[in-house]
């Protein structure tokens, strides 16, 4: 757990395949709270980073930084090789992206089509070129039929895939979403879920994803980061986290469902847990 | 829409805006521009008409035309109750004692009030007024999709009028079901109108209280959200307008006319 740390303190600077690199970052809140502490960062290109903590622990201060939404107290946060700072912070909401927990904070606008416009109309684009940004990241989402709703009368579910359309017609290099699939019935976290690796796998986009839904995780993420009081205390592939009950039950968390069905097989049978599935398909191959 | 309203006096935002999307009559197809010149036509009436017999001419075409949009007219007859009280409540001091046919007299022991003809047409025709104003807006809003309304808020109001008006809209909503929420978990723990006035009094400023820093709470969300995509102070509508087309011309000229016609010829008399 510490080894992963170390590697991450090992250097100051960015490699080039690092999109986001934040460099013992801390972040105190004006009421004295902290946010983050001392918490070192990576996203590499083209990957999903699952950011797993409990309540509090920092995820969604986390996820501020990366768009500039918050600075850090101390320490660098770099994105694209690029220091951030209070000149530099500007633009950084070109190249990231952020899907907020609530949808309803996120669309705002009278239509689904002028909410998901709205970026790219920032990013200077004329009406046209919007249009076309944001009926291809509705159809990217499978959104395009609700154009012309309001956003108001939309289910949980389509809130949530307009969010993540009004992002993608950006076209950012990296999208965080926070807790994206709380609050979604199961059929719906499984839309978003696809559509989460869809951005990976159709539109190379990098993903951070701030979950303390470990079976998501799981799922889909290429490294998991825990998050506890503001620091990251263990970074690894979901095989390598997931099977460490003492380190998830420091960071408040539970084991994903796989990994303790996996563990009760291997008690039923009396065998020894030489595998770490952590998806159903590895958990069948495994049996 | 609404079941757990407060009161089905209150005009229900949730259904005017069900209609206002789903609304197919003759009246939801025509242009906003054609319906808001009509409006302002209609207040041009309001504001200059005296005549009683005009007033309820007028009214009955609203009805008629509110009718014709398949609108609830039941609902509406609901939401006249609160407009009624308002003008009564300013015309009961204004009808009494006005020149004209006496009706009635009511003998206190240092004055008299006396009800003349005037005075009863005097709160007839503000009632109407009332009820026009009323009428005439619900049918405009409930037969005009609120994208249309926002991108014609943001041609004629001036920044930031516009802005406020824009994002106001989707918020109501959410302010409404936050407000909704928060009396259902009233209710489901035996709050109610039984109780006594002051618990009553106490509970509901609790309920304004909450709401107020929940949408401060809200607003700083929904900013900081707007600044991840860029926000730097102006917000577009892409939606266009529907054009007028030449029937509404027609329709909306002859309209003009007659209330020309009315103003110039009648205008010391309606």
């Amino acid at each position: 757990m510490k080894k992963h740390i170390d590697l991450l303190q090992d250097h100051d600077f960015p490699e080039p395949h690092e999109l986001i690199h934040i460099d013992c970052a801390s972040h105190i809140y004006p009421d004295g709270s902290i946010g983050i502490h001392e918490l070192c960062f990576r996203v590499k290109e083209n990957e999903i980073v699952a950011v797993c903590g409990a309540n509090g622990s920092g995820k969604s201060t986390l996820l501020e930084h990366l768009n500039g939404l918050l600075l850090p107290s101390k320490g660098n946060v770099y994105v694209m090789g690029e220091l951030i700072d209070s000149r530099t912070k500007k633009d950084l909401w070109k190249n990231v992206g952020i899907v907020f927990q609530k949808s309803d904070d996120q669309l705002f606008a009278p239509t689904v089509l002028d909410d998901v416009m709205f970026g790219p109309l920032n990013l200077g684009m004329n009406k046209g070129e919007a249009w076309d940004a944001a009926m291809e990241a509705l159809r990217a989402v499978g959104a395009e039929e609700f154009i012309n709703k309001i956003p108001n009368y939309l289910s949980g579910g389509q809130k949530r895939l307009v969010s993540i359309a009004g992002i993608l017609a950006m076209k950012p290099k990296i999208i965080a979403l926070d807790e994206p699939t709380s609050d979604l019935d199961p059929q719906h976290a499984e839309i978003v879920e696809n559509v989460i690796c869809g951005l990976k796998e159709e539109h190379g986009i990098s993903i951070v994803l701030a979950t303390h839904d470990l079976d998501l995780a799981a799922r889909i993420a290429n490294r998991v980061c825990i998050v506890k009081k503001g620091s990251v205390i263990a970074e690894g592939r979901p095989s390598e986290i997931f099977y460490n009950t003492g380190l998830l039950e420091d960071a408040g968390l539970k084991e994903p469902k796989i990994v303790q069905i996996y563990e009760a097989l291997c008690e039923l049978r009396g065998v020894k847990m030489e595998k770490s599935p952590v998806t159903i398909e590895e958990l069948v191959k495994s049996l | 829409m609404n079941d757990s309203q407060a009161s089905g006096h209150i005009p229900d935002l949730d259904l005017i805006t069900h209609y206002s999307e789903n609304c197919r009559s003759a009246l939801s197809r025509a242009s906003l521009w054609t319906k808001l010149v009509a409006l302002i036509a209609i207040i041009v009436i309001l504001t200059i008409a005296k005549s009683v017999e005009l007033l309820v001419a007028l009214y009955a075409l609203i009805l008629i035309l509110y009718w014709q949009s398949n609108l609830p007219l039941r609902k509406l007859f609901d939401w006249c109750l609160l407009p009624i009280l308002f003008v009564l409540s300013l015309v009961v001091l204004l009808m009494w004692n006005e020149p004209g046919v006496p009706l009635f007299s009511l003998r206190f022991a240092w004055f008299s009030l006396t009800l003349t003809d005037n005075g009863l047409l005097l709160l007839i025709r503000l009632l109407l007024k009332a009820l026009i104003s009323m009428t005439s807006s619900l049918l405009l809003l409930m037969t005009t999709k609120y994208a249309h309304l926002s991108a014609i808020i943001y041609r004629i109001f001036p920044s930031p009028l516009d802005q406020i008006f824009l994002m106001a809209y989707r918020f109501l909503f959410i302010t409404l079901d936050m407000v909704d929420s928060m009396i259902r978990a009233f209710k489901s723990r035996g709050g109610g109108f039984i109780k006594g006035m002051s618990r009553q009094s106490q509970i509901f400023a609790e309920i304004f209280a909450l709401v107020f820093i929940r949408s401060y709470d809200q607003a700083e969300r929904v900013n900081k959200a707007m600044e991840s995509r860029g926000y730097d102070g102006t917000y577009t509508t892409t939606t266009e307008v529907q054009q007028m087309r030449p029937i509404e011309y027609l329709v909306l000229s002859a309209f003009l006319v007659a209330v020309a016609y009315l103003l110039l010829f009648y205008g010391s008399s309606i």
